[in-house]
């Protein structure tokens, strides 16, 4: 059990190692979620169409955007393990003296690493653009654990996907495909009471709408009633993908 | 005793296709062993389940007895592995390769720094590495992820087409390096190869495999000796041969025949290589004088002409490796 700890971090940490060397991607990312707080927030806001709860338009959107971002650079991780079946890197895994589930959610962690990092960029592009946070400091803290755990969640489902999609091209459409209707089925950008019946049952097993909840409860509410189900739901599903990815872990070297 | 390698009947089908065609196999502890074949013999598969990576249709493999099918964690401690893919990330510098493997094969902190200087030194990557692998030649990637597989102290290391795609002289530095660790370390080294003179010069037992079955094995020479004697020639300055020299070859026991034609002499002989010099002793014994030697070998081609009925060169395919290498390392 400690020997399969310290592996998961020490997937962590060759993600730290290779953020270290090379940015680019985290940088590159950054432009569309501030398209969406930049342009689309105060348009939205003007319009006055969608009830926040009394929330400035934007603000109420900085969570899902923040939580759209990250998913969708911890979805797209799958497409470093595409590399590494192509390579032989999986292959050495997978002979290394290493339980292989160690191996799968050590990665999946490292994917929220990376994904962290992506929020950690967002936070200060919405203090400039005058989104209101919450005072209590230690509930922004607070959402960062909480990034990092949902999107390690989504980069377990991006290794079952990259078992499936053995190619870049084929994995490529499907991030989005996977990203677009959680984003647009969730809370992200209005409140699910506006949603047509249908589309409002799936957001109840949607988990990137109990993401977007919390993360908006932590740092622009700071109301914390539902925040215990919202946790419980983000385990369970952390919990069904990381046992799915380990599953699936051998049919990417196949 | 105990085999290193011990495989009995075993048959894998991808697709309908027998790509292992039951195959029996049993390498002793501390051998160099070489599984020379051409592409698409069989010989990846095999290795990938001999190191527990893909599961057999049928028949058994054991890794020092333990069977490779139930006890795969207790064989992956016993081996390591380098695949035929680059496997060592190329965003990174060659010594945080060496660290986060060193984590994943568990070694202890305190012997971890020596274990990878020990690696980089062996390998000769010291003055690099602390260069990001992508700057790395194909060269120098291999001797990294063998220095990484170094790390632990296998029982058994199993190499991948280990010099694919190589220049001939990375190749030369692979193999002495790897020649020096396994003197170091006396572990057993199986690896595959369509390169006959690799197969010629490193290993100490060979076998070939041929569409998913176990052609031949043996030594490098007794490979080349099974398709019978090795050919010695020699020109005489006089043309005429004289009957005493031919009955003195003849009473050599290891050759088999000589043959006299206008002033040049063929002898079969099992070893020509040691034939020669007392063949040339006795035409100087009995007064003849030679103008020049030859002798032909058969070459381990020849050998796997014999038994497979097709040759072992693939030019093509080298060059395919060499590009899908160098793609994987752009990471493009």
């Amino acid at each position: 059990m400690a020997n399969s700890l310290s592996n998961m971090l020490v997937m962590v940490e060759l993600e730290l190692r290779r953020l270290k060397h090379d940015r680019t991607e985290i940088y590159t990312r950054i432009v569309q979620p501030i398209l969406w707080l930049v342009i689309y927030g105060p348009i939205m806001s003007s319009v006055r169409g969608i009830p926040t709860g009394g929330i400035p338009y934007t603000d109420y959107i900085t969570p899902g955007i923040l939580v759209q971002s990250t998913t969708f650079t911890s979805i797209l991780y799958g497409l470093t393990m595409v590399w590494e079946s192509e390579s032989g890197i999986l292959k050495k895994l997978l002979v290394a003296p290493v339980p292989r589930y160690a191996t799968v959610i050590g990665r999946s962690m490292a994917g929220g690493v990376r994904a962290t990092f992506q929020a950690l960029i967002i936070f200060p592009v919405a203090l400039i653009i005058g989104v209101k946070f919450v005072h209590n400091i230690a509930y922004v803290i607070a959402a960062l654990p909480i990034v990092f755990f949902v999107s390690g969640g989504f980069a377990a489902t991006s290794i079952i996907v990259a078992s499936f999609m053995k190619t870049r091209e084929r994995f490529m459409g499907i991030g989005s495909a996977i990203t677009f209707p959680l984003f647009f089925a969730s809370s992200a950008l209005y409140p699910i009471q506006m949603m047509p019946p249908i589309l409002r049952e799936f957001a109840l097993f949607n988990p990137m709408s109990y993401a977007v909840d919390v993360i908006r409860a932590l740092i622009i509410t700071g109301d914390l009633t539902s925040l215990p189900i919202d946790i419980a739901a983000i385990t369970l599903f952390d919990t069904i993908m990381f046992v799915a990815a380990s599953l699936s872990f051998k049919r990417i070297i196949k | 005793m105990t085999f290193a390698v011990d495989v009995r009947n075993l048959v894998k089908v991808y697709d309908n296709s027998r790509v292992l065609d039951g195959v029996d196999l049993q390498i002793d502890n501390g051998k160099v062993f070489a599984l020379l074949g051409p592409n698409g013999a069989g010989k990846t598969t095999l290795m990938r389940i001999l190191t527990t990576q893909i599961e057999t249709t049928s028949g058994e493999a054991y890794i020092f007895g333990l069977n490779v099918a139930h006890k795969g964690s207790e064989v992956r401690r016993l081996i390591s592995y380098v695949p035929q893919e680059m496997s060592v990330w190329t965003d990174i510098s060659g010594y945080e390769n060496l660290l986060i493997y060193s984590k994943i094969y568990g070694i202890a902190s305190q012997e971890r720094r020596d274990a990878i200087e020990k690696a980089l030194q062996s390998m000769e990557l010291g003055n690099v590495q602390n260069n990001l692998v992508k700057t790395y030649s194909g060269g120098m990637i291999r001797r990294l992820e063998i220095a990484c597989a170094m790390l632990i102290r296998p029982k058994i290391l199993f190499l991948d087409e280990p010099t694919i795609g190589l220049d001939p002289s990375a190749r030369r530095i692979v193999w002495e390096r790897l020649t020096s660790f396994k003197k170091e370390q006396g572990m057993t080294v199986f690896f595959n190869t369509h390169y006959m003179d690799e197969a010629d010069h490193y290993s100490d037992e060979i076998a070939i495999i041929n569409r998913g079955k176990i052609v031949k094995r043996g030594t490098a020479s007794e490979l080349k000796h099974s398709i019978g004697g090795e050919l010695v020639e020699l020109t005489l300055h006089d043309k005429t041969v004289k009957e005493d020299i031919m009955t003195a070859i003849r009473k050599l026991d290891f050759v088999s025949d000589v043959v006299a034609d206008d002033g040049q002499l063929t002898i079969f002989a099992r070893d020509a290589e040691t034939a020669l010099p007392q063949v040339i002793d006795i035409v100087k014994v009995h007064g003849g004088s030679i103008e020049k030697t030859s002798f032909t070998k058969p070459t381990l081609d020849d050998v796997f002409l014999s038994y497979a009925g097709t040759r072992l060169e693939s030019e093509g395919r080298i060059s395919d490796v060499t590009q899908v290498r160098k793609m994987i390392r752009r990471g493009g």
